[in-house]
């Protein structure tokens, strides 16, 4: 029986940031391959909200005699259903990974565990922003009006991007602690989908009871969506219902404030309870 | 840091682990592997094996005690442990609808293979393996054999120093164990590899392990080479099939000295470790106490034996 020396491992040692960027790429490549076969996953979260914007919408708009500014509203409404589901229904990938994939592999990979998350963050980004490309080309197509600055779209992309991952932290934390895609898959529209009735998607939040209306004021997709219409519409009425502030700029800034924290610390969240799932 | 002090691959101390719900899976075992070791870690299901390997490959997280692998503390410096090693689990663990090059192209990108190195490397090992024609293929279309011997070259990608292989040919049907075990076998032949394999098939152990550790309800219960433990039956053993009650045949075999204090029984078997005792002479001295039995054999003992001699209890048994 022999010994062996204490010598430097065989394989190459990255530089600290390739040792994290690197993986980082690989991950997020794996991911995306995974998720481009199965391209369902692309489409079916569309169809709710394709289906909002070209038929329901202009449907009400016709039965409760409402203005043309009614379709806009619901067209970005429609994200507030979008994002969310999308972001859910990508959980899924994880338990996937988990049950019949390569989880326990990447585990035993010397990389920091935190990358898995943002691999697969990063993958669902990607497809969201995709999907919200198609829903707005909808609905430009549906002759839906957009009152488009170059302000106002970095205030709907940065409302977009930290709600979407805001809802990922959710997802994964969701899929670390179920066992099963079933039992995964019947809590969705309880997260999903139940907050977009209550926060102004298709009706602005001050037509709510009181309650509701301030239940819908904790809600990050409430800020979002106010957000995002400020940004794409130019309608400040949904941050001033949270708000009652004279200032849009200084309400947007505040909502995505709120929007940045959920997002913040549902993804830390979600860091937290996968390492811990993982490691028993 | 380069140093000439010498140590083992593997080197576990006091290590512990205790579920939540106080379920001590493992209970202060003590091991060392060498460089170029192949070590078997040998019990039932339960009995610790897949914990001690989790918590070696860092995927569980030891309660006490310290596990260093190449001097490295899984609990300290886990992504130097991680890198110097590899993992073939006990279930299929690999992306299905990849090709199986995709999936060790994988591994060796995230163990920071060079991509030079990584292509030769796929080349040697998916030929060593027999599956180079497979590997552009779906692992999806794969069958069990084939899939485990992809998941043993997607292992070596990285060229490690300790490789685990946890209960690696169960579910396969005898033939492709059979091959595997060859493939095996040819690994520690061809690589300066240190190899801890978890089975509970003692015949694989038997094989390919230059030492064993028997590890019950969390404790290892018995550690050397295969011939060393069944050294400490003896020579032969007397096997009697009893008719009637086996524990009471064993005491009447006690009282009579023809069955020391390592006699054992299973079921209906009394197993009678001879020493120096000749086994005719053994046979005789139990015909002429006339105990009622169904078959009477002497034979050569086994790990088998060592086993349950040591633990009452049969292998693979949960």
């Amino acid at each position: 029986m022999s010994a062996i020396a204490n010598e430097m491992p065989r394989v190459r040692r990255p530089s600290p940031v390739a040792a994290n960027l690197a993986p980082l790429a690989t991950l997020v490549a794996r991911r995306f391959a995974l998720t481009a076969r199965t391209p369902r996953e692309l489409v079916v979260p569309l169809l709710t909200p394709v289906l909002f914007a070209l038929v329901i919408a202009p449907a009400l708009k016709k039965a409760l005699h409402t203005s043309a500014s009614y379709e806009s509203f619901v067209a970005v409404g429609t994200m507030g259903l979008l994002i969310p589901l999308n972001m859910m229904l990508s959980g899924l990938g994880v338990i996937v990974d988990r049950e019949s994939g390569a989880q326990r592999e990447l585990l035993a990979a010397p990389i920091a565990r935190s990358l898995l998350v943002l691999g697969n963050l990063i993958v669902a980004l990607a497809t969201t922003a995709l999907q919200v490309g198609v829903l707005i080309a909808f609905a430009v197509l549906r002759r839906i009006h957009f009152h488009v600055t170059g302000t106002g779209v970095l205030w709907f992309v940065g409302a977009a991007l930290l709600l979407a991952i805001a809802m990922y932290g959710v997802a994964e934390t969701l899929a670390s602690r179920v066992p099963r895609a079933e039992e995964y898959v019947g809590r969705v529209p309880a997260i999903g989908i139940v907050p977009w009735f209550l926060a102004g998607s298709l009706f602005p939040i001050g037509a709510m009871p009181l309650v509701l209306g301030w239940i819908a004021k904790v809600l990050p997709l409430t800020h979002a969506l106010a957000l995002m219409r400020y940004g794409l519409l130019n309608d400040s009425s949904g941050l001033h219902a949270i708000w009652k502030m004279g200032s849009p700029t200084a309400m947007a800034a505040l909502s995505l404030a709120v929007v940045a924290a959920f997002a913040a610390l549902l993804t830390t969240v979600s860091i937290r309870v996968f390492t811990r799932s993982a490691l028993q | 840091m380069v140093s000439t002090e010498e140590r083992p691959a593997i080197d576990v101390r006091r290590l512990t682990k205790t579920y939540d719900g106080g379920v001590e899976a493992v209970k202060g075992i003590d091991f060392e592997v060498a460089s170029g070791e192949v070590f078997g870690l040998l019990g039932p299901n339960g009995a610790g094996k897949s914990t001690t390997i989790g918590m070696l490959t860092t995927t569980l997280v030891p309660t006490s005690g310290t596990a260093l692998l190449g001097g490295f503390d899984v609990a300290v410096d886990p992504r130097e442990a991680r890198r110097i090693s590899s993992v073939v689990f006990q279930d299929a663990v690999v992306d299905r609808s990849f090709t199986g090059l995709r999936n060790l192209d994988l591994h060796a990108k995230l163990w920071g293979v060079d991509p030079a190195k990584a292509k030769t490397r796929v080349a040697e090992v998916t030929e060593a393996l027999g599956i180079a024609d497979l590997v552009s293929r779906t692992v999806g279309t794969y069958s069990g054999g084939q899939r485990r011997r992809l998941e043993i070259a997607r292992a070596l990608i990285s060229d490690p120093r300790v490789l685990f292989l946890d209960e690696p040919t169960v579910g396969l049907d005898p033939r492709i164990r059979h091959e595997l075990l060859d493939v095996i076998a040819a690994l520690r032949a061809e690589n300066e590899i240190t190899i801890l394999l978890t089975t509970h098939y003692l015949d694989e152990a038997e094989r390919l392990c230059d030492r064993v550790a028997i590890i019950h309800a969390g404790q290892i219960v018995a550690l050397g080479t295969p011939e060393e433990l069944k050294a400490k039956l003896g020579r032969e053993l007397l096997e009697l099939r009893i008719d009637g009650d086996a524990p009471s045949a064993l005491d009447i075999l006690h009282a009579h000295g023809i069955a020391g204090g390592d006699a054992f029984t299973v079921g209906s078997t009394v197993t009678v470790p001879l020493h120096d005792r000749s086994s005719a002479d053994a046979i005789a001295a139990v015909h002429a106490l006339g105990l009622a039995t169904a078959a009477i054999a002497a034979r050569r003992p086994t790990l088998d034996d060592v086993y349950l001699r040591l633990t009452g209890a049969s292998l693979g048994a949960d």
